[in-house]
């Protein structure tokens, strides 16, 4: 049935999408690895036409040894680290949960999707007013404490400052992972769910008949056969995780922080747009190839791994 | 029409290297009369879809010519030679009703064939009454049994009164009630039509039943072309023997020994003018008589009784391993008594139901007067 | 082996001499204690979930000074439908909402477009070099998106895109038209059709593109759906590239506006009229999810789309 005419009928419908892929993805790919091997590259001084640039690594040193780098590297593995496996959890319990039960099951389904069809800037804006203290560096005098502090001083708890002036880095910390971890929910519940649902019925009749506690059954048979999804979970999870950028300019702003300390909570991602909008290219690019690098990294473990571990 | 088939071969290049290509179709020479249905006929894998798709056009022959009429159409693409083809899967669009399905080939009508939106109503409804589903055309095919999705294929294979109508497999998707139903309806509808049409099929009974003339392939070469009846009387080769006739055909190892044929001790048949040598005997299970006296001696294992006839199961130590069944089975009147209690049986054979093959060509010894 | 049956063998044997009856009523009471856990457990998670937009819309009618409580109010006293007139105006969200709706519109109509003819190119055309192309394409969607924005921010600046009307438009919109993960998603969707609809179509001599139109399209409906869906979605809450090649508010898209409008560094932002106007940016997609929630959870689950 091949047909020598759809040759050219073949390549003419892809043309379009081969052309845009050319200049927005193949020559990025190769122009951002040529520039972050490009010592000192910057555009403004790229237009300068004596200046040529001398091959070599020098933009990795100095990203590497910059402390902004450092920061938000630590931030994004910190939010990784935390959010990733609570999210993961919870979000499993969930769907366990609600595939246990018969009635309200879709009324709740809805609901716990809900914040996948958010902006994420603007309901980090919300969290922000939530968690936000208003009036005043001195937190006991403050005006307004926020939702938050007001539910923890009512179980007899002490205010805290989550995100103003003179807040902890901690407590910043605690801030975006909740935040993160609300919007990270929906895609797992419902890929878990999805999961569970076609797990064959049969398995668990047979643990039944075996007497196998709930537990048990959770741990043994549930776990293992969702593991592929699990580990889909995770992995997107991760990846996800180190291009975090929006939660954050949500909750605090393009600031990346509270307002006595900005970029406290930079971002790998945040990093690479403060390099590029200061006209550091070589930076921005070594940055963006480190990245890259990381998540590479836990691609391939999550491969490595799941050949290994992941039933079925 | 009448269709033409000339030397038409096709070779698929194998993707493997050093392996060799494989020849769907070799050197297909066949002229179907005009307003004939004709059965290509073989076992999967013999050529007979790829010589349906060379005619319709969806494969091009890697070499040899088509003609419909005296117009060579060859290397016409398939919109331009007038084809109708139904689908062994019947290939109904699922999302659009029975109506706007039977309706698609007349919108792409283009130029002078062009028809209004009246006319094409028209003529879909004249189709549809033809195969009897005028009543179902804003049905979706999901909504349709099996047969008459099969017959809205068919209608729409029609509607633009194609010069050929070509069917793939037509009754394979149906049950076996339907399917006896169905094939007397494709014939009603070829013979009131008059359209010539080729039908491909793996099923020889389906073939034999319908068809004005067959067309037996095997690996991609024809084996044997006539009317249904010629060819299961005169069988060319020891496959054609083989793959006509339910039950099929009991094979022996034979030897012609000094102007007769033996099957073991016995000897069954005179056979004059043909040279001593061991051969394939293939007697159709209605060639046999039950005889006390009778020639081929077996030992008797089993009696079926199946109403209209009787069939004889029985075993004989001469039965070749080229015969599809490891018993005999033969086929006699009801009437006729059989001790079902003796250990042999004896048989006098139909000397127009005895076929004797070469043991090596495997093609037919004729025997002479 | 012996030593791990052993505790399983004891267990059959009590379950055996006790009274069956006791059994089955501790295990009933079990049952309605555990799905009641269940149940509180998912209502109150249900409950975090929803109370950022309980928050959200508690907070926009507020009175700025109702806002500044110490001890805040559940229910609003007095009403103030007004805040989300002012927010309509101060954020400038008029002029946002249209731009985002114009980028979002036309970014989603040509990329179907773009989408649809590969798709159609790799699942039903035959040609030399196609898994080779295929999988390489496949490939890109390894990289982040990060490593393609600094190269593709100094092209458009080259190819002085940044300014001007249409350049700004078509800044916000081309270099994202080409998706590779729709075209795979739609390309799995079309090979599920069989070859016998396209073969019946050549037969009767449908072109390729009529086929594409009135086969194909129709058949693979709810993933085209899935996929403008998601694609107006992701235009709404695009925030880094519009930021950075959009620098003029008559092209700014609604992520980067509102996060902006609202940002002033002074201790007196109305911040009732803050949420007013993130309740009505979070509106439409409501909406959209509302109405088709249906094809956007199938096409999140289906192809696994982080947001």
């Amino acid at each position: 049935m091949v047909d020598n005419k759809q040759q050219w009928k073949a390549w003419l419908y892809l043309a379009p999408a081969i052309v845009l892929l050319l200049l927005f993805t193949v020559w990025p790919i190769i122009n951002t690895v040529r520039m972050a091997f490009l010592e000192g590259y910057g555009n403004l001084s790229s237009l300068n036409a004596d200046k040529t640039f001398e091959f070599g690594i020098e933009n990795f040193e100095k990203v590497v040894k910059y402390k902004k780098f450092t920061t938000c590297l630590k931030n994004t593995c910190l939010l990784c680290v935390l959010t990733v496996p609570i999210s993961t959890l919870l979000a499993l319990v969930i769907a366990v949960c609600l595939n246990s039960i018969k009635p309200f099951s879709r009324l709740l389904q809805t609901i716990y999707f809900l914040p996948y069809v958010t902006n994420s800037i603007a309901i980090g804006m919300v969290f922000a007013s939530m968690f936000n203290i208003i009036g005043g560096a001195d937190i006991s005098k403050a005006v307004s404490i926020g939702i938050v502090n007001n539910v923890i001083e009512f179980f007899g708890g002490e205010r805290i400052a989550w995100i103003s002036t003179g807040s902890s880095y901690s407590a910043n910390i605690a801030v975006m992972v909740i935040y993160i971890v609300w919007n990270a929910l929906p895609f797992k519940i419902l890929i878990l769910l999805g999961g569970l649902q076609s797990v064959n019925k049969q398995y668990y009749d047979a643990a039944k008949i075996d007497g196998t506690s709930k537990w048990r059954v959770f741990w043994r048979i549930t776990v293992p056969l969702l593991s592929p999804m699990i580990a889909y979970v995770l992995i997107t999870g991760f990846i996800g995780g180190f291009k975090e950028y929006t939660a954050t300019v949500g909750v605090f702003g393009e600031k990346m922080g509270p307002a006595d300390d900005p970029g406290r909570l930079n971002t790998m991602v945040g990093f690479i747009y403060k390099q590029l909008e200061g006209d550091h290219q070589g930076l921005a690019s070594a940055a963006s190839l480190i990245l890259f690098g990381i998540i590479l990294v836990i691609t391939l473990i999550n491969l490595k791994i799941s050949s290994k571990k992941v039933q079925y | 029409m009448r269709v033409k088939l000339e030397n038409l071969t096709r070779i698929f290049p194998n993707r493997n290297k050093g392996g060799d290509d494989v020849v769907a179709v070799n050197n297909f020479t066949y002229e179907i009369p005009d307003g004939k249905l004709v059965g290509l006929l073989g076992p999967s894998g013999c050529g007979k879809s790829t010589s349906l798709y060379m005619i319709c056009g969806l494969q091009k022959p890697t070499s040899g010519k088509i003609y419909f009429g005296d117009e060579d159409v060859t290397d016409l693409a398939p919109e331009h030679r007038g084809v109708g083809l139904v689908f062994q899967n019947y290939a109904l669009y699922p999302h659009m009703t029975v109506k706007q399905n039977i309706l698609f080939p007349l919108q792409n009508l283009k130029g002078e064939d062009k028809l209004d939106k009246d006319t094409m109503l028209e003529r879909a409804y004249e189709v549809a009454r033809l195969v009897q589903i005028d009543e179902l055309m804003d049905r979706k095919p999901a909504e349709l049994s099996g047969g008459q999705q099969q017959r809205v294929a068919i209608a729409r294979a029609l509607v633009k009164m194609p010069r050929v109508l070509l069917l793939d497999e037509p009754l394979s998707n149906l049950d076996a009630r339907l399917r006896l139903q169905t094939r007397e309806e494709i014939k009603k509808i070829q013979q009131s039509t008059g359209i010539t049409t080729v039908f491909v099929t793996h099923d020889q009974e389906e073939a034999m039943s319908i068809s004005d003339s067959i067309v037996v392939m095997k690996l991609g070469v024809v084996q044997q072309t006539g009317a249904p009846q010629d060819v299961y009387d005169n069988p060319i080769n020891l496959f054609v023997a083989k793959f006509l006739g339910t039950p099929p055909i009991n094979v022996f190892d034979g030897e012609v020994k000094d102007g007769a044929l033996y099957i073991g001790e016995d000897k069954v048949l005179a056979t004059p003018n043909v040279k001593d040598q061991k051969v394939y005997v293939g007697i159709r299970p209605e060639g046999f008589i039950p005889a006390e006296k009778g020639a081929l001696h077996c030992s008797l294992q089993n009696v079926e009784v199946m109403g209209r006839d009787v069939s004889i199961v029985s075993t004989n130590k001469a039965l070749s391993s080229q015969s599809a069944n490891k018993v005999i089975r033969s086929i006699v009147d009801a009437d006729t008594k059989i001790d079902r209690n003796a250990k042999e049986v004896a048989f006098n054979i139909k000397p127009n139901k005895i076929f004797l093959f070469n043991k090596k060509t495997e093609e037919r010894i004729i025997v002479g007067k | 082996m012996a030593k791990k049956l052993a505790p399983q063998q004891t267990l059959n044997t009590t379950m055996v001499e006790k009274d069956m009856k006791d059994v089955v009523s501790t295990e009933k009471v079990m049952k309605v204690i555990r799905t009641i856990c269940v149940y509180l457990f998912l209502g109150f998670m249900a409950l975090i979930i929803l109370f950022p937009f309980y928050w959200m819309i508690n907070s926009s009618l507020k009175t700025l000074e109702e806002y500044k409580w110490q001890v805040p109010s559940f229910v609003p006293k007095t009403i103030v439908w007004g805040n989300y007139k002012e927010a309509f105006k101060a954020g400038n969200l008029a002029v946002l909402f249209v731009n985002t709706l114009y980028v979002g519109i036309v970014s989603t109509v040509l990329s179907l477009v773009i989408t649809v003819l590969s798709a159609f190119a790799f699942a039903r055309l035959e040609f030399k070099g196609k898994n080779a192309l295929f999988a390489a394409l496949l490939a890109t969607m390894m990289i982040p998106g990060e490593l393609f924005t600094i190269t593709n921010y100094i092209t458009v600046s080259k190819l002085g895109w940044t300014t001007g009307d249409t350049g700004t438009y078509a800044v916000l919109i081309i270099p994202f038209l080409v998706s590779v993960f729709y075209i795979y998603l739609l390309r799995q969707n079309f090979l599920q059709i069989p070859n016998e609809l396209y073969l019946a179509a050549k037969v009767d001599g449908t072109s390729d593109i009529k086929y594409l139109w009135k086969v194909m399209i129709p058949l693979s409906l709810p993933t085209l759906i899935s996929i403008t869906i998601l694609k107006m979605m992701g235009a709404w809450n695009s925030y880094i590239w519009p930021k950075l090649v959009a620098k003029d508010t008559a092209h700014t898209l609604i992520s980067s506006g509102l996060r902006n409008a609202f940002t002033d560094a002074n201790n007196d932002t109305n911040y009732p009229v803050q949420m007013a106007a993130v309740a009505l940016v979070s509106l439409p997609l409501f909406l959209v999810f509302v109405f088709l929630r249906k094809y956007i959870m199938k096409g999140v689950s289906r192809s696994g789309i982080k947001g």
